[in-house]
């Protein structure tokens, strides 16, 4: 599949998710960003260095921000399983509302055309990184790194963008 | 794979006989054995089709493999199988998934805390294996406070449960949790399998932490022997 890019339409596909009350539940991301502006972004794996501590805080910190400017969901992809999603959850002070959606077989990830094969580093097949916008289900912008740095796939270029 | 009721095999003794939960305090053991029809004396390849189907065995040694995890300074190391089980007594055990319920609650934390008297009997190494990467398993490790008593080593990408054959391909399954590892703990005796307690897939029954320090009692008290069911009469 070729990357996604501005002007596509985003697939559908199923995520799986611990929710507020603890209990595991496949979400279509459709029924998520449909008739709305939302940010998906990905990385490469729950609990990596830049992945936890640059990444996902920058959504984190500027949730209310993105929020303001109109962004109803910030939906976070790894290709890990829920358990570990869940784990990774708990592990941030306050998420406020990121989701943290498991693509546990990398399959959602294929359909955007972003997946990333880290099996020399024991990986296995991950997702780039990368930060979509999409309005209605249309990608507005679509910032995918090269390999798992950090440079253009924050929350701050996709503030720029809004 | 052909799924039975899980069986143990002690190297020698060609019976089905389950091993009951033991009951140890202080130094006395007591032991019930439940028989099953008694099969005759026979080789353990010919067990296959009655036991779950498994590449390893008691009696094999274990292929070469080189696992990963990251040690007290955050860097990543590897550990090869000849590494953890060579010249030593070593008990490896397998869980399905970092983080998920019975891994962790139940199968990690009961090694966790026998691993002192786990060592008090003579093992050397006790080390969990599980089909994560190295950043996950450094994190359950931390989230469950594990000591430097029990190593978290990283199959990334399956490679030894693959060459022993305890994988389980859960990639079917919509949650995506892809090939893993089936549960089980064995006692390794200078790379030799000794004891090998394979689970059907995740349950959690003869695998833990007690099933084995009553192996090594066991094997302490040489009622490993080579002739057939009528020990048990």
């Amino acid at each position: 599949m070729a990357p996604i890019k501005v002007g596509d339409s985003i697939p559908d596909g199923t995520l799986a998710h611990f929710d507020e009350k603890d209990e595991m539940q496949q979400v279509s991301v459709h029924s998520l960003a449909a008739g709305k502006k939302v940010v998906i972004f990905g990385v490469p794996g729950a609990f990596t260095p830049t992945c936890s501590m640059k990444h996902v805080p920058s959504f984190i910190e500027k949730s209310e921000e993105l929020k303001s400017k109109g962004v109803e969901e910030l939906l976070l992809i790894s290709v890990n399983d829920p358990f570990v999603m869940k784990a990774w959850k708990k592990s941030y002070p306050e998420t406020k509302n990121v989701k943290f959606l498991a693509d546990g077989s990398a399959t959602y990830t294929r359909a955007l055309g972003l997946e990333l094969d880290l099996a020399e580093k024991g990986l296995g097949v991950r997702s780039r990184r990368f930060a979509l916008l999409v309005d209605n289900l249309k990608v507005v912008v679509a910032n995918v790194e090269e390999g798992g740095e950090f440079t253009v796939s924050g929350a701050d270029e996709i503030l720029t963008a809004l | 794979m052909a799924a039975t009721t899980p069986s143990f095999a002690f190297s020698g003794i060609s019976s089905s006989s389950k091993l009951h939960r033991i009951s140890a305090s202080s130094s006395s053991y007591s032991y019930s054995y439940s028989l099953r029809p008694i099969t005759p004396l026979r080789a353990h390849s010919s067990f296959k089709s009655a036991q779950i189907a498994a590449t390893i065995s008691v009696g094999d040694k274990l292929p070469e493999a080189t696992l990963s995890y990251f040690d007290s300074e955050g860097e990543l190391q590897t550990a090869t199988i000849s590494d953890l089980t060579k010249s030593k007594k070593t008990i490896l055990f397998a869980v399905p998934g970092a983080f998920t319920p019975t891994c962790s609650q139940k199968h990690l934390p009961g090694f966790v805390e026998k691993a002192e008297e786990l060592k008090a009997k003579g093992v050397n190494t006790i080390a969990c294996v599980s089909v994560n990467d190295a950043f996950v398993m450094k994190a359950w490790k931390a989230d469950l406070n594990v000591g430097d008593n029990v190593l978290l080593l990283s199959d990334g990408n399956g490679d030894f449960t693959k060459a022993i054959g305890c994988e389980m391909d859960l990639s079917d399954n919509p949650i995506g949790l892809g090939v893993r590892s089936r549960r089980y703990a064995m006692l390794v005796e200078d790379g030799i399998v000794k004891v090998l307690n394979l689970e059907e897939g995740g349950a959690f029954t003869a695998s833990s932490a007690e099933d084995m320090l009553a192996y090594t009692v066991v094997l302490d008290l040489a009622i490993y022997v080579k002739s057939g069911p009528s020990v048990f009469g």
